[in-house]
């Protein structure tokens, strides 16, 4: 009698357990991705990472992650099937394949005991896809004092799995934020300077002058990024804001002020810090359209998108809110706005009507990284 | 330095340092080994001057700055002491009101 009442007792909890893991478990198979798909994966409080059909716009599969959130920055394997996202606070690399949702790396940025290391939306991963790279920041916790350590560049190989350490690790610039990597194997970290690294020996070269720029009458630059975007067109593209006066009497009161973008093109290496016009509001990210390299969109407020050569805004989209990460498709027909909340937004790139919102499951994707890619 | 005597460690340190010179190798930190270690404003004015360009609504960015200490004045450190604050506020503009003041625990 009392067995049957305790288990009668247990048996809504069983239930309630039984149908947790079954819906855990379906939403994170879910199909496998299809061969010249295109697809934009994006990440979300409290631990998930979205795939989107992009031919339906549509949630296409959501895979559960392991640990905390934050920041949720992702980078795609050249494969179109491995997405890499920095998570946990900043202090993890996991790698999942999206077919399945496994995880099959992991890489926690701290390498002893009592270290405490954050990576600065930091990480990039090779063109043939067997390394990975990260820019961490070590700090020690000792019992009465912490001790900031030098930054170093982690070197990773991809097929390493779950435990993963790095198989080199060099000095690196203080203060670096996003990377991305060229065709030839260069590493781009953006840092004080857009520095140019050679990741097998560490050798650092400047590609694109920042802080140290010398253009005649212009103020240095001033850079926010957070966002690593894997652009359609292959450009890695760090929008600055600047002035420019109009003498060496150096008056802010008559200087200009400037909106541009610095861009490495990853296929050839070549690099340009180009002006496109006058600044009048922020943008958080901007991208180069994959059909007409004359257009660069910007995104914070409104939707924005300038003629370059004419330094021109030639159209804005009022948004139902902020967003802070933008993408394109490779056709360079539509946009993708994504972070803050919960929801992607969809423009058509040239008209700027809005063509519609895809709800995703779970929370915020706060100042996760969306991507672009064909499987 | 001459009406201030160091009196603990990390006063020590300081004092060394600058007798030594090596005031110059003091660096900025590129990961924060708390948030109260940085001095952004806040979300209070937008880079004119006025409130257009900053996130909207204000809940838009309350997450993209708590996550890396961008805002430490105004929300707990998430990245280091307080990193479950918004547990019970996945979605921020629905459940904001979820997010509550936090306070060092007693040592025991």
């Amino acid at each position: 009698m009392m067995n049957t009442k305790r288990l009668t007792s247990l048996m809504p909890t069983a239930a309630l357990v039984l149908g947790t893991a079954l819906t855990g478990s379906v939403l994170a198979k879910g199909p496998a991705l299809e061969e010249g798909h295109e697809y934009m994966v994006v990440a979300n409080y409290p631990n998930n990472m979205h795939v989107i059909d992009l031919q339906t716009d549509s949630l296409y599969k959501s895979c559960e992650l392991p640990d905390a959130f934050g920041p949720g920055v992702t980078q795609m394997a050249p494969d179109g099937k491995t997405a890499y996202i920095l998570n946990n606070h900043y202090e993890d690399i996991y790698g999942v394949n999206l077919d399945n949702c496994e995880v099959t790396f992991h890489a926690s940025m701290s390498l002893q005991k009592n270290e405490r290391t954050k990576s600065i939306f930091s990480f990039a991963i090779s063109a043939d896809g067997e390394e990975l790279y990260a820019v961490q920041n070590p700090t020690m916790l000792y019992r009465d004092h912490y001790r900031v350590q030098p930054s170093r560049l982690a070197v990773y190989d991809t097929g390493s799995g779950l435990d993963a350490k790095p198989v080199r690790t060099f000095p690196s610039p203080r203060q670096v934020t996003v990377m991305q990597t060229g065709e030839d194997g260069t590493l781009y970290m953006a840092g004080a300077e857009i520095y140019k690294v050679d990741a097998s020996s560490g050798e650092i070269d400047v590609a694109i002058p920042g802080r140290s720029w010398e253009r005649p009458l212009y103020a240095p630059p001033d850079v926010l990024n957070a966002w690593p975007i894997q652009s359609p067109s292959k450009d890695f593209t760090i929008l600055y804001t600047t002035a420019r006066f109009q003498d060496e009497s150096y008056d802010l009161n008559t200087a200009d002020w400037i909106y541009g973008f610095m861009n490495v093109d990853l296929e050839t290496g070549e690099t340009q810090t180009t002006d496109f016009g006058p600044i009048t509001e922020i943008y958080f990210s901007g991208i180069l359209s994959p059909k007409d390299p004359n257009i660069v969109f910007g995104v914070l407020n409104r939707l924005a998108k300038y003629d370059i050569e004419k330094q021109e805004l030639i159209g804005a989209a009022e948004l139902d809110h902020s967003y802070y990460c933008i993408a394109m498709n490779h056709d360079g027909s539509k946009v993708y706005l994504a972070g803050t909340f919960n929801d992607v937004a969809i423009y058509d790139a040239d008209s700027l009507e809005k063509l519609g919102n895809i709800q995703l499951p779970g929370g915020d994707m706060a100042i996760s990284t969306s991507q672009v890619f064909i499987r | 330095m001459k009406h201030l005597k160091a009196i603990n460690n990390k006063a020590q340190l300081l004092s060394q340092a600058v007798a030594d010179d090596s005031v110059e190798e003091v660096v900025a930190m590129s990961s924060l080994a708390g948030c109260t270690a940085t001095t952004d404003p806040g979300w209070e004015i937008d880079a004119f001057g006025g409130v257009t360009s900053l996130c909207q609504p204000m809940e838009a960015d309350l997450y993209g700055c708590a996550d890396p200490c961008w805002w430490p004045a105004q929300v707990p450190d998430m990245m280091n002491t307080y990193p479950d604050w918004n547990k019970d506020a996945m979605n921020s503009k629905d459940d904001w009101r979820n997010l509550g003041t936090v306070f060092p625990k007693d040592k025991n």
